[in-house]
């Protein structure tokens, strides 16, 4: 997922009315010299008229590959094949999807499908998030839960319609379940479009840039299905061959559960620092070239998900360490 | 330049392939969009770009350049005399092959994913709806489908049209009075769909890098399976017939004569072209042969035989092979990628 000649696609989640087609339109109708190319649902909050505006019908297809929650969006395939197509070359795709989609077929489109992934290139998903609703939806819909798990941006919009401690509310929840997002506080989208689009956070080398903002309090369940995220860190090399067996075991089992993953490892005996990202049970992994002289050689591994407590995760990393 | 130097450059050059002879005696043209879509009608070639405009091949002739889509032309179709393509301009299109267009229907933001055609019936897919005109009919009819349209085939009867989408294939039968349905299940996601020539199978390729095919007959389902990439391209070739299909290192041949077609036996795979993958089939109209274009831009020519040696047409300029097609009556041939490459030459010496 690394050529230069792939088109980024940004992939804008959030819950109806939280501001999305505001968004939209300013990506639209700014001068910013870029030729965007925007894939709606059917459901759009009003209609956006321009060229480059396609409608999707945001189909979830299971793949047939044995692994059970592989879902892709099967429209986006077809979509995405034919704007490839153009004579003209696009600078980016923006795919807008319904505020109550789980984002995880669009991620693992583009793990699954060769022709998406030689042609695009994930950049990053973005959550509009509505400051005044947000807690509560977080509470009545897991979408909204998991629309905040896969950020990696999340606009928190409408600010000015609350108070400044109900914004500080809203921010510790969206930290509670993934401390990995940049939050960027905004009334009606105003954000720079450099912070939203181009982010390329699905790169292996962007996960090297990692440094969670974690909570240091546990926090209180509110319910058994809340996304939560856990974080491991080994000064001590860990044996390949185990980690291997125990992440790709963990993977096939908890992958339903386990909504992302990261990690930067450094095994013993090898010089390089090796770089994972997943998706449920779908991971990208590669060697990002050796570690930078002078700096601790430490792994670190990051999960979002749900019923992480239950998976023994920490036995299991400890377990991969070079005894 | 020293002994060295002369030694080398005569290995680097002999490296460099030489041009084939459609290359040396075919004309070039490069019309900076992609080449997506072609078809043989009864006096031209057709050539869909992705700048929306559509090109005719005559013999002999300058290409007739036609503005038609305001974007990608995405499918294209003949019944012989017009042709009919589909844009990501939400547009229907009936083309003459003088240069008259005729929108037949407008979706707008929806696109024209697939088109078809038989004699007097022209058929798109916009979304999960199949549209049909049929004689004189001003107004479609409208067959809705459970998701999205993935290809529409008519039979070589014109009674059926197959509309591949997820989870199988509707089978849509003209009746005196409307049409009547009935679906082949598979799991998955189908979309290019064919019939074979004599009606009996249906094929389609699916998102797993894999075909499907059912016997009409007892809906006997056929699994091809053990390709590396995706079946962009497929196609009958010859008498017995062979179903020849992209999607490999070379062209895999399914046998479909007999009573049972391809149930357990073996492909026969020709036009190895070591670690590229074909993405177009053609066949050589006629004969027991195929035309075999790869990704790197390269197409064989080969018999379906694994033991002769298929013959190089065109040589690797770097893009993905997305269009060959012979001229009505077997003289020329066309080579289009997705460059916007074509190569238009007549297919034998001293034509």
């Amino acid at each position: 997922m690394n050529d230069m000649s792939q088109v980024p696609v940004t992939v804008l989640t959030g819950f109806l009315g939280a501001g999305k087609t505001t968004l939209l339109n300013r990506i639209l109708t700014e001068q910013h010299g870029q030729k965007y190319a925007v894939i709606v649902n059917e459901f759009g909050e009003q209609g956006i008229d321009n060229d480059l505006v396609v409608d999707a019908d945001e189909e979830v297809f299971e793949m047939n590959n044995g692994c059970i929650c592989c879902t892709v969006r099967g429209d986006l395939i077809r979509i995405l094949g034919g704007l490839m197509k153009r004579a003209d070359k696009l600078d980016a795709i923006i795919v807008e999807t319904t505020g109550l989609a789980d984002p995880a077929p669009v991620a693992q489109t583009f793990f699954v499908d060769q022709d998406v992934s030689d042609r695009t290139k994930l950049d990053a998903i973005v959550t509009v998030a509505d400051a005044v609703h947000l807690s509560s939806q977080l509470g009545e819909h897991h979408e909204a839960e998991e629309q905040i798990a896969f950020a990696d941006v999340v606009l928190l919009n409408k600010i000015d319609l609350v108070d400044n401690k109900a914004v500080e509310n809203v921010q510790t929840r969206i930290r509670k379940i993934n401390p990995y997002a940049k939050i960027i506080k905004t009334n009606h989208c105003s954000a720079p479009l450099t912070e939203v689009l181009g982010l390329n956070a699905f790169s292996l080398d962007r996960v090297l840039e990692v440094e969670p903002d974690f909570l240091e309090s546990d926090h209180d369940h509110e319910h058994d299905d809340d996304v939560t995220s856990l974080s491991f860190v080994s000064d001590t090399p860990l044996d390949m061959d185990k980690f291997q067996a125990w992440f790709g075991n963990l993977l096939q089992e908890k992958g339903q559960d386990i909504l992302r993953s990261k990690g930067i490892l450094n095994f013993e005996g090898r010089d390089d620092r090796y770089v994972f990202q997943g998706v449920h049970m779908l991971m990208d992994a590669s060697p990002m070239g050796p570690w930078p002289a002078g700096k601790d050689r430490s792994s670190r591994v990051v999960f979002i998900g749900r019923n992480l407590e239950t998976m023994n995760l920490q036995e299991g990393f400890e377990g991969c360490k070079v005894a | 330049m020293s002994e060295r130097e002369k030694f080398l450059k005569e290995k680097i050059s002999s490296l460099v392939p030489e041009e084939t002879e459609l290359e040396s005696r075919g004309e070039h043209f490069n019309f900076q969009a992609p080449v997506t879509c072609s078809v043989t009608t009864s006096h031209s070639i057709a050539v869909g770009f992705g700048d929306g405009k559509v090109r005719f091949f005559f013999e002999r002739e300058k290409p007739r350049i036609i503005d038609a889509h305001n974007g990608v032309v995405l499918s294209i179709a003949t019944n012989g005399e017009y042709i009919f393509t589909g844009g990501d301009d939400g547009r229907f299109l009936k083309l003459s092959q003088n240069g008259d267009i005729v929108e037949i229907a407008n979706f707008n933001s929806r696109w024209v994913d697939s088109v078809a055609a038989y004699k007097d019936s022209m058929v798109c897919s916009s979304g999960r709806n199949v549209y049909i005109w049929s004689g004189d009919q001003k107004k479609a009819k409208s067959l809705e489908h459970s998701s999205t349209v993935g290809g529409l085939a008519f039979d070589h009867t014109g009674k059926r049209l197959a509309v591949s989408s997820y989870g199988g294939v509707t089978v849509w039968e003209r009746g005196e009075r409307r049409w009547t349905s009935k679906r082949l299940v598979w799991k998955g996601s189908h979309s290019k769909v064919g019939f074979s020539p004599d009606g009996k199978y249906i094929v389609t390729s699916m998102q797993e890098s894999e075909l499907h095919g059912w016997r009409l007959r007892d809906k006997v389902d056929l699994a091809m399976r053990g390709y590396p990439a995706k079946i962009k391209s497929f196609a009958w070739v010859g008498d017995t017939p062979h179903l020849a299909t992209s999607g490999d290192h070379q062209a895999i041949c399914w046998p479909f004569d007999g009573k049972d077609g391809p149930l357990g036996r073996e492909p026969v795979c020709v036009a190895d072209c070591g670690k590229q993958i074909s993405t177009f089939i053609e066949p050589l109209t006629g004969e027991k042969a195929v035309f075999v274009g790869f990704n790197d831009g390269s197409v064989l020519l080969s018999e379906l035989d694994e033991n002769k040696n298929p013959f190089v047409i065109r040589n690797p300029k770097g893009s993905e092979i997305s269009a060959i097609a012979i001229s009505p009556n077997r003289s020329y041939i066309l080579i289009g990628d997705s460059d916007g490459n074509i190569l238009w030459s007549t297919l034998w010496k001293n034509n």
